[in-house]
């Protein structure tokens, strides 16, 4: 700790004007691995998902995120593949981005939430809306933040986390964290398996294949080499196992494996008004399918992708500037796509200037150049005011881009003429929204438009080939609502959060809404909290959704409920312990997320957490 | 549809998400029991989460009924719909994912049986001499797990099994003998079996050209062949061809090859002359002519599937592939568009009742 606050002294002192409150930030960044989001990031709708709200799901990012916020999630059967649609906007134009570095597939060009657990992270947060300039391609309907931290001068901490529960699901998660003032260790260990055998509700069906096994790694390291310099170094693994889900009319017999990893290596630099970050990661991912798991026969597909980047942070007087160059190189392999090599070079300037307390602004430029297709130059505005006290008003608006993928591009059989005329999809979006902060509750109302030219699908053509082309254009608007109560009397405790999505989403040749976006989506969650007990009620409510173009085939709306009850045994042998017991769909509600693919019905987990 | 490209796009999650709902019939009217004389087209629903359907239309395309199985029966097929085999009374309707077939009334839909033991991957239906044949793919990768169904049509159970060569697809009646026309699964393969029913065994093996889709038999006796051709996604693209074979000897009389990247399809014949689709375009030829047409019947038409009957072309459009497909009728002696009807979810099979 003697370090940061020499740090601290000295940034305080040579550049008076920045006054008490950045030499917090400073401190902050040290700790934060995505900055940014601190930094450049007013104007911009950023909601957390607390750790006492993650450790009431599975462990699974899909899980995490479906209670909490407004963003929709379409899964192939419980565990599955999970795909999101924020904003209304595709899979692909939601970035999920771990410790500052966007990990979508660089074959797919989106997450699987459900090959993200995010229970060992110290900080999961959702940015609303578009961010290429900083997090690059597929920042469009907003992106997820992952990011570990750093605890200098933490004592030894170890957390033991295990649970079970109905069809045979089994989860542990240890984690460690240690810090002294020169080195920082941060490990995390987590399993979540499940034979997943769900009965699907009103037939005699159960989910016949639906196991699953996912086991992640996260690591995060620091050492504090000098009062001006910090070495980072983080890393994640992820592997999962998964025999994918059958639907009501058709069996399955398919599994699929993915092997993900990811590791970063950054040196900051702390000079007198500026810091110099030098960053080296690799990111890669592989998966097999096996159409028949009997079999040995799998297609397969794998990426890895070598990224240098140097940021470089000035501070002048209320300006802030940051200047990024980024160089990525990413190849990629498969059963389906030919072998290649894909080279990118990015010129990122953020710019922020707050002249008073209450007003701030910036502008963000980007450039790509990418060795196989033109990235467009992409430009950000927003700026945030405090009009009264507690009222804030926040104004983005900011141009953005998803980059046709290596699937898209590189596909066996694809004519080379015609792939190479795909464009990036671009999105125009602006925003605005209010805040009000009071002492017992929050409102926040949002309202976007998102128009997206030249989004990529795959159709077949007249001899049946199927290939990506520039389909269509869509455009995107709706508001959001967020309204959070708390409430303490005496010992006890309430709080009551509230989010209200309604999300047109059209596409404009047709003018009708666009699949798998429903036009309302609500969540709740009433907790409540007296001495060791704690009790929670989650609600979900999710609209109608289309399942098909013409709006002619839909899926009905549903109403979930979870529920979960905790105890605290207070310290016994230097270890507290916290007994959980969930109920989630505590009335058995039948429901589909994606068509003829049942959710689970009621079910039941304890967990145990110990921390000593 | 391609499956194999199909089904690694949906998996590597680069499409959207096909899908229907099992509630989209709820509005409509009762079922009238008369699908006597009209057109049934099976619709093969999406790839994955969903259900396939059949639509009955009438003659001249004014009428539809969308989902008449479930109508009828308050049930689902299943998915994929392949298509739709017939016997005099009864109608086969092969779920291909689902590995069911559905038997029904032919005329009424009213469900008859279901057989779901001993298909693997089945695909197409016909009956001969009193006893029904699928082709079945197994395992779309397996090179030597695909066979023939035998069904005997009293107690609709699969009670035996033919082997033979790999990705048997569309099969053909002649003379009391079968001919299957081996597309090859996921993969390609350029072979018709011959396989004669009264031994109930594969009688011998013809080479053709890559991908046989479709085949017919012309008023001399022969049958024709067409094949589509290896597509370019197999980086060894191959040209479709046009072949001409001897139902008594077995033999390839001639063979008819197209220019390089051309993958014709639906090749259907009514009587007179030998269409088929190319491209967007319908091509007609008699079976006297000793070159390929290059003078296009009909263009510029959105083709998912193509037949011929009483005059008349019959073509649908499976649109986006995520909403309801359109059946087209045109005049096959002016050229001129008849009508055009809204069906199901990417029809793929036209079949006249």
């Amino acid at each position: 700790m003697r370090h940061i606050i020499i740090i601290l002294f000295a940034c305080s002192a040579i550049n008076t004007s920045i006054g008490q409150s950045d030499s917090v930030i400073i401190l902050k960044e040290v700790i934060l691995s995505d900055s940014k989001l601190l930094e450049f990031s007013d104007g911009i709708k950023i909601n957390q998902i607390k750790d006492s709200v993650l450790d009431q799901s599975s462990g699974m990012l899909t899980d995490n995120l479906q209670f909490n916020s407004p963003i929709y999630f379409k899964q192939n059967g419980y565990g599955m593949i999970s795909s999101v649609s924020f904003r209304g906007t595709s899979a692909q134009q939601t970035a999920v981005v771990w410790n500052g570095i966007n990990i979508n597939s660089q074959l797919t060009g989106q997450t699987d939430f459900n090959t993200v657990m995010a229970q060992n992270m110290e900080e999961v947060k959702i940015r609303s809306g578009g961010g290429s300039t900083q997090y690059g391609t597929g920042a469009i309907g907003g992106s997820i933040h992952l990011n570990q931290h750093l605890n200098f001068n933490s004592s030894f901490v170890n957390e033991l986390d295990f649970g079970f529960g109905s069809f045979e699901t089994s989860r542990t998660f240890y984690k460690a964290t240690y810090g002294s003032q020169k080195f920082s260790i941060n490990l995390g260990l987590g399993y979540l398996g499940s034979k997943n055998d769900y009965k699907y509700l009103g037939t005699s069906k159960k989910n016949e294949n639906g196991a699953f096994s996912n086991k992640n790694l996260d690591l995060a390291l620091g050492w504090l080499f000098s009062s001006s310099n910090l070495f980072k170094f983080y890393h994640n693994t992820f592997n999962g196992d998964r025999d994918l889900s059958g639907t009501l009319t058709a069996p399955s017999n398919d599994n699929y494996q993915d092997l993900n990893t990811r590791s970063l290596l950054e040196w900051m630099h702390f000079g007198k008004q500026q810091v110099h970050r030098t960053k080296l990661a690799y990111i890669s991912e592989r998966y097999r399918f096996f159409n028949n798991k009997e079999s040995d026969q799998f297609s397969f597909g794998r990426s890895g992708s070598l990224l240098f980047n140097y940021d470089y942070l000035f501070r002048f007087k209320n300006w802030k500037v940051n200047g990024i160059f980024e160089a990525n190189q990413v190849s990629a392999k498969g059963s389906s796509i030919n072998a290649v090599a894909r080279d990118r070079l990015s010129a990122i300037m953020l710019l922020v200037h707050t002249p008073s307390k209450k007003f701030s602004y910036g502008f963000n430029v980007r450039k790509d150049w990418v060795s196989d297709y033109d990235s467009p130059f992409v430009v950000a505005l927003h700026l945030e005011t405090q009009l009264l006290k507690g009222y804030r008003i926040r104004l983005n608006a900011s141009k953005n881009y998803r980059i046709p993928t290596f699937n898209d591009l590189y596909w066996k059989g694809l004519k080379v003429d015609d792939n190479m005329k795909l464009v990036p999809e671009t999105a125009l979006q602006a925003e605005l929204g209010q805040s009000f902060l009071a002492k017992n509750f929050s409102v926040d109302v949002t309202g976007f438009y998102i128009a997206t030219k030249d989004l990529i699908q795959w159709r077949p053509d007249s001899s049946g080939t199927w290939s990506p082309n520039n389909v269509n254009d869509v455009t995107q608007y709706g508001l959001e609502l967020d309204l959070e109560f708390h409430k303490k009397i005496g010992k006890h405790r309430f709080n009551f959060k509230n989010g209200y999505a309604y999300t047109k989403a059209t596409d404009n040749l047709m003018q009708k809404q666009l699949i798998y976006v429903p036009y309302h989506k609500y969540n709740s969650t009433f907790s409540y909290t007296v001495n060791k007990w704690g009790a929670y009620v989650q609600a979900l409510y999710q609209g109608e959704i289309f399942t098909t173009t013409d709006n002619k085939q839909n899926l009905p709306d549903y109403l979930l409920f979870n529920a979960g009850i905790t105890y605290r045994i207070d310290q016994k042998w230097g270890i507290t312990t916290n007994v959980k017991l969930l109920v989630n769909n505590f009335t058995n509600t039948n429901y589909q997320n994606v068509a003829f693919r049942p959710m689970p019905n009621r079910n039941i987990h304890l967990n145990l957490n110990l921390k000593l | 549809m391609k499956l194999k490209n199909a089904l690694l796009t949906i998996i590597s999650g680069a499409v959207v998400l096909y899908s229907c709902s099992s509630d989209d019939n709820i509005n409509a009217p009762e079922a009238t029991g008369a699908y006597q004389s009209g057109i049934l087209i099976s619709n093969e629903g999406p790839f994955n989460n969903g259900t396939g359907t059949v639509s009955f239309v009438n003659q001249d395309l004014t009428e539809v009924e969308n989902g008449i199985y479930s109508r009828v029966n308050e049930e689902n097929i299943g998915n994929v719909v392949q298509s739709i085999g017939f016997t005099e009374e009864e109608a086969f309707i092969i779920a291909n994912v689902s590995n069911t077939i559905q038997v029904v009334s032919r005329y009424t839909f009213e469900k008859i049986a279901s057989i779901t033991e001993g298909l693997n991957n089945p695909r197409y239906f016909v009956a001969v001499n009193g006893k029904g044949y699928v082709s079945n793919w197994g395992d779309p990768n397996d090179l030597t797990d695909d066979y023939i169904a035998v069904i005997n049509l009293t107690s609709n159970l699969v009670e035996g099994t033919i082997a033979v060569d790999f990705g048997p697809e569309e099969l053909l009646v002649y003379n009391d003998a079968i001919y299957v026309a081996h597309q090859g699964g996921f993969g390609q393969n350029n072979k018709i079996s011959v396989i004669t029913t009264n031994s109930a065994q594969v009688a011998t093996t013809i080479t053709v050209g890559d991908v046989p889709n479709s085949m017919q038999v012309d008023s001399d006796g022969n049958l024709w062949v067409l094949s589509g051709g290896k597509p370019a996604f197999t980086e060894d693209e191959t040209s479709g061809s046009l072949s001409k074979i001897s139902t008594t000897s077995n033999q390839v009389l001639s063979t008819l090859v197209f220019d390089s990247a051309e993958h014709p399809n639906h090749l259907s014949y009514d009587n007179t002359k030998l269409y088929y689709t190319l491209s967007g375009s319908v091509y007609s030829m008699l079976p006297s002519d000793n070159e390929l047409p290059t003078i296009k019947d009909f263009e510029d038409l959105e083709i998912y599937s193509m037949t011929v009957f009483d005059g008349k072309l019959f073509v649908t459009d499976a649109k986006d592939f995520a909403s309801n497909g359109e059946l087209s009728m045109y005049s096959l002696a002016s050229g001129e568009a008849l009508n055009t009807i809204e069906v199901g979810l990417i029809p793929g099979g036209i079949y006249f009742n």
